[in-house]
């Protein structure tokens, strides 16, 4: 098994020489060209030099473009279960050198994905945050997916401020619709244990045509922390439609083990 | 759009036009360039009349230019890609906010040029075939399942979702010996599966061939696997066995079904989704959301 902190040890020096070797192969080539323009013909051949820095670009970039393509497979074995076999794909993609920064950034972040599914909070946490600390992922937009991940975790962990700063960062970006569910799903978790009932019920209407869209099991607890903020702040009508819809959609006495503060819905 | 004019969506035309052309060709003529380059730079440097410093300059200039093409080639063929996929998740998202008409524009526009990948094709058909249904082309969904099933590049269990997707289809096309048929097929490769998705088919089948008590007990046997996992979508069980139970003359059993369904979705989807549902459309009460009650 992969640990969080040699994942992330791993990717750093992987960055850091994939940037030097950008920088010589950049800067042999500058020198090629300052040089033939000097002492063309004398010395050497300028054009040559240039044909065997361009393969070795070529070769390099081919390389890394086959391991990222190794390493798309990862979210489909996790969605899939199949754990121990994203494990070791994810393994190949971090050890393997690659000339793409984002490659390995999409490694560490599979990584945290599959640590995620598999409910190890503490080291999805650490995983997320590394990859936060990288320009990179924000521009490629895995910092999004990163920082729901670590709200959930940090929630799932029972910290609360954290996962309110995580959530805050959230909320100045631009969210596709799944990002937006899953806010809306952890959000809704996170008002529940704060107890703020009011924001929780705010715009009930909304949050629930939301809830609709989420998968089976986020969609019932989602409904069902509505259902309870519809009690808290006395809307009986939404209370009883979402409690019955929950009764639905899920098994009560499973929900309520998951989350006992919901088991007032059915007292 | 009405959905009528959703006609437009020619489905053999647009399977012909996305095929993936065969991508890459331009790195072996960039690489040919590059040798026959180098090659005759090196003839002319010795011969050339004006100099072999103006064949060196020429050769470095063409050199720098062929290596920035190329990367300005791999650069705009990466960003394509990348358009393409956001494209395919927009698409989704339209999809999944049921908004059709514009899903089925951006599937004409993105299916009528060659797909950059293969993997967004595969996607980007999916949709089209939910699309179809949702217009109730069932005979081009068909068409466009069964394509995406002969191309075999889909894992077992996506597969096994366009699979129950096609007898879907075929039942609301009325082809009851080719259900027979693939149910027989999907029972098979259920071991291993929650049984929710194939059950809802088999109720379905059960309830347009005239087999009221057996759809209930498929009902009553795969409830709890439904709801685990159809998630809002077993309100089509609820709404079916609803009309089982009207078929077979329990009217409270029925009114009670078709309660729980339209709890789940509203009525005048259901009846889009299944003629017999929207047969005792009225004959029974719908659950209200509260903000209707209110108005």
């Amino acid at each position: 098994m992969i640990s969080a902190q040699t994942a992330i040890a791993r990717l750093r020096w992987d960055l850091a020489i994939s940037t030097l070797l950008h920088r010589m192969l950049i800067g042999a080539a500058l020198l090629t060209m300052f040089a033939d323009a000097v002492f063309g013909d004398r010395f050497f051949r300028g054009s040559l030099l240039l044909a065997v820095i361009g393969t070795v670009w070529l070769v390099l970039m081919f390389r890394s473009v086959k391991g990222s393509q190794i390493a798309a497979a990862s979210p489909m074995l996790i969605a899939a279960g199949q754990w121990d076999q994203a494990e070791q794909v994810i393994d190949q993609a971090l050890r393997g050198f690659s000339l793409i920064r984002v490659v390995k950034l999409r490694a560490l972040h599979h990584l945290a994905m599959l640590r995620h599914a598999q409910r190890q909070w503490a080291e999805t946490a650490v995983l997320c945050q590394a990859l936060l600390e990288q320009k990179l992922a924000a521009a490629t937009g895995l910092s999004r997916s990163a920082r729901l991940m670590l709200a959930n975790a940090l929630l799932e962990a029972g910290d609360l401020a954290g996962t309110y700063h995580a959530l805050v960062a959230l909320y100045q970006q631009r969210l596709s619709l799944n990002e937006a569910l899953q806010l809306t799903s952890i959000q809704a978790d996170y008002l529940a244990r704060v107890q703020a009932w009011e924001s929780l019920a705010e715009g009930i209407e909304k949050k629930v045509e939301l809830a609709e869209l989420m998968p089976p099991e986020p969609s019932a607890r989602t409904q069902a922390l509505l259902a309870l903020a519809a009690k808290h702040v006395g809307r009986g009508d939404w209370e009883r439609y979402l409690r019955r819809r929950v009764e639905l959609l899920a098994d009560v006495k499973e929900l309520v083990a998951h989350r006992p503060e919901l088991g007032s819905l059915w007292a | 759009m009405t959905e009528e004019a959703s006609g437009f969506l020619d489905v053999e035309a647009l399977l012909e036009s996305s095929e993936p052309r065969p991508g890459g060709t331009w790195l072996w003529y960039a690489a040919g360039a590059f040798l026959l380059l180098i090659l005759v730079s090196s003839y002319l440097a010795g011969r050339s009349i004006a100099g072999p410093w103006l064949v060196e300059l020429v050769s470095t200039m063409s050199m720098m230019a062929l290596v920035g093409g190329m990367g300005y080639m791999a650069w705009a063929g990466g960003r394509a890609v990348i358009r393409e996929q956001q494209q395919v998740e927009a698409i989704e998202e339209l999809v999944l906010l049921r908004r059709w008409s514009e899903a089925a524009e951006m599937l004409r526009r993105l299916l009528s040029r060659p797909a950059r990948t293969p993997q967004a094709r595969v996607q980007s058909l999916v949709y089209l075939a939910s699309v179809l249904g949702r217009y109730h082309r069932w005979a081009d969904a068909i068409t466009v399942y069964e394509y995406l099933l002969d191309l075999d590049v889909l894992d077992p269990d996506a597969s096994y979702g366009l699979q129950l997707g096609r007898a879907m289809a075929m039942l609301h096309e009325d082809r009851l010996f080719d259900v027979d048929r693939v149910i027989g097929e999907l029972r098979r490769q259920c071991e291993g599966r929650m049984p929710g998705g194939l059950a809802l088919v088999e109720i379905y089948r059960d309830v347009k061939t005239g087999h009221p008590q057996e759809a209930i007990e498929l009902f009553e046997l795969h409830q709890e696997a439904m709801r685990r996992q159809l998630g809002m979508r077993v309100a089509d069980a609820h709404a079916l066995v609803a009309r089982a139970y009207d078929l077979v003359g329990r009217p409270v059993e029925a009114a009670a079904a078709y309660e729980r369904a339209t709890l789940l979705a509203p009525e005048a989807e259901l009846s889009r989704r299944y003629a017999e549902v929207a047969a005792i459309a009225g004959k029974y009460a719908a659950a209200q959301r509260p903000e209707r009650q209110a108005a």
